[in-house]
């Protein structure tokens, strides 16, 4: 059942008056707010988790964290990008929580039998983990950055927004990510990529 | 000519689109005749492939998620009554059973917010009905008020959650409430009615509202919208109607036989935030 985001240039006054009522309490205005946005969040959370129950939960928990915080919320950025921020870090403090698996150590080397296939739902889904643990485990700069990236989907612009540091920031954080996450994925990302490059041969 | 260390400096945001076109071009020439930055880039591109191609969460209904986060915010729903304060000067009896039978209604309803798409919303109605039918008669206007309120709330949801016959069964059965309280409505303090009314009217607006703001604002809404109004629009007219006995509201609900003639509302009541102003 598609069911498109509702905030439009002209909705954002609404959305104002949305936020300022459920800051003072209005119940039925934070509905409408979470009526906006449960599907934004819950999908960072299932990006970031990769099991939904726990992915609902944790949207649970960031939309109460966004109740409790609401009052200290000013208007001067927008809301999707201070929700986005309260999304990532609750996402990221879950991953954390989760104990990998598989040690990272073991993916490094994987068993014969587990060279990812991507054709294989089974390899996919083994990689998506690994991607999830590996930035779970980077330092909390660069966690934290990518994370808007990878589980958010915002664009390097929005990041810096969301994040209210300059873009340049953004870039040089990304890439020190990025360099880690593949240092640390190292055989996981090569021999995807020998497939990839096998069957595009 | 780049060095290999610089080019691999810059390949994520390379990879990544952002480097204007006079910086991509010195890369571009690196890598045309590198075979290792070649190779290095297909590393980067596989990595972002990884991270982009995270899955999106399939469809999760709204109405569990919301009534599980209610139950564990802070600050528990109270039913408001925003009206109940003026309603008190009709007597202290009133007053009493009004505020009894609002304790039981915050009591009793298990599923106070259930919506029509939340499979509890046979347990709100058949709560809504018992609760209907132990309150006194002095009560039964407030409770009323409330209940046709909720209506109005679900409506709202439904038609922004892109189900209009749900939201229409609502503003129906609000249709009926309204009816139903319209003779207690006309002797009641004329003021405290005028602003019930202006509120439900407001509301009403709130629902027609979000029926617009979906791209394929239903019909049947607008039209039950419309009926609702005209229903408001016939309980403000002076004239007298024969009462409803079972509506009446105790001996000082009649304080003036004759109620006056209730101020119009004006025609465009603004949004729904009148309790900013009250
Ligand atoms: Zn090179």
């Amino acid at each position: 059942m598609a069911q498109p985001e509702v905030p439009s240039p002209e909705g954002d006054a609404e959305e104002r008056r949305l936020i300022d009522r459920s800051a003072s309490g209005d119940q039925e205005a934070f509905r409408q707010l979470v009526l906006r946005y449960h599907r934004l969040v819950i999908n960072v959370a299932f990006r970031a988790l990769g099991e939904l129950s726990l992915a609902e939960d944790v949207a649970q928990d960031v939309f109460i964290k966004v109740h409790k915080a609401l009052p200290t919320y000013r208007h001067d950025r927008p809301f999707k990008h201070w929700l986005h921020r309260v999304a990532a870090n609750a996402v990221t403090d879950a991953l954390r929580r989760r104990r990998p698996v598989v040690s990272l150590d073991g993916m490094e080397q994987p068993p014969a039998s587990a060279v990812p296939d991507p054709q294989d739902v089974a390899a996919r889904h083994d990689l998506q983990r690994a991607v999830r643990h590996a930035i779970a485990n980077l330092p909390p700069h660069y966690r934290d950055t990518i994370a808007l990236q990878a589980f958010g989907e915002l664009s390097y612009d929005e990041i810096a927004r969301a994040l209210d540091i300059p873009l340049g920031t953004v870039m040089s954080r990304l890439n020190g990510a990025k360099r880690l996450l593949r240092e640390r994925l190292g055989d996981l990302v090569r021999s995807s990529d020998d497939e990839v490059e096998a069957n595009t041969a | 000519m780049l060095s290999h260390a610089t080019t691999r400096d810059w390949l994520i945001p390379y990879a990544d689109g952002m480097l204007a076109s006079d910086e991509r071009r010195p890369i571009d020439g690196h890598l045309a005749g590198c075979a290792a930055c070649a190779a290095e880039l297909r590393e980067v591109r596989e990595l972002n492939l990884l991270l982009v191609t995270l899955p999106p969460a399939p469809p999760v209904a709204f109405a569990p998620f919301w009534l599980k986060l209610q139950a564990t915010l802070p600050q528990r729903r109270t039913i408001k009554l925003p009206t109940f304060a003026r309603y008190r000067k009709l007597g202290l009896a009133f007053a009493v059973a009004a505020i009894a039978a609002l304790a039981a209604a915050s009591a009793a309803l298990a599923a106070p917010s259930a919506l029509p798409d939340n499979p509890l919303y046979p347990v709100k109605q058949l709560e809504e009905s018992l609760q209907v039918a132990v309150t006194p008669s002095s009560g039964q206007l407030p409770l009323k008020l409330y209940l046709a309120g909720e209506r109005l709330r679900e409506a709202q949801a439904m038609a922004y959650d892109h189900k209009p016959r749900l939201a229409a069964t609502s503003l129906r059965a609000f249709g009926v409430i309204v009816n139903d309280a319209s003779a207690a409505l006309k002797h009641a303090d004329p003021r405290a009615a005028s602003e019930d009314l202006k509120r439900l009217r407001a509301d009403l607006d709130a629902v027609e509202r979000a029926n617009v703001t979906r791209n394929d604002d239903d019909a049947d809404i607008k039209q039950v919208v419309a009926a609702d109004l005209d229903e408001i629009d016939r309980i403000e007219q002076p004239e007298a109607v024969t009462p409803d006995p079972t509506l009446i509201i105790g001996t000082q609900a009649t304080p003036q036989p004759t109620p006056q003639p209730t101020p119009r509302p004006t025609p465009r009541p603004e949004p729904s935030d009148d309790e900013h102003h009250r």
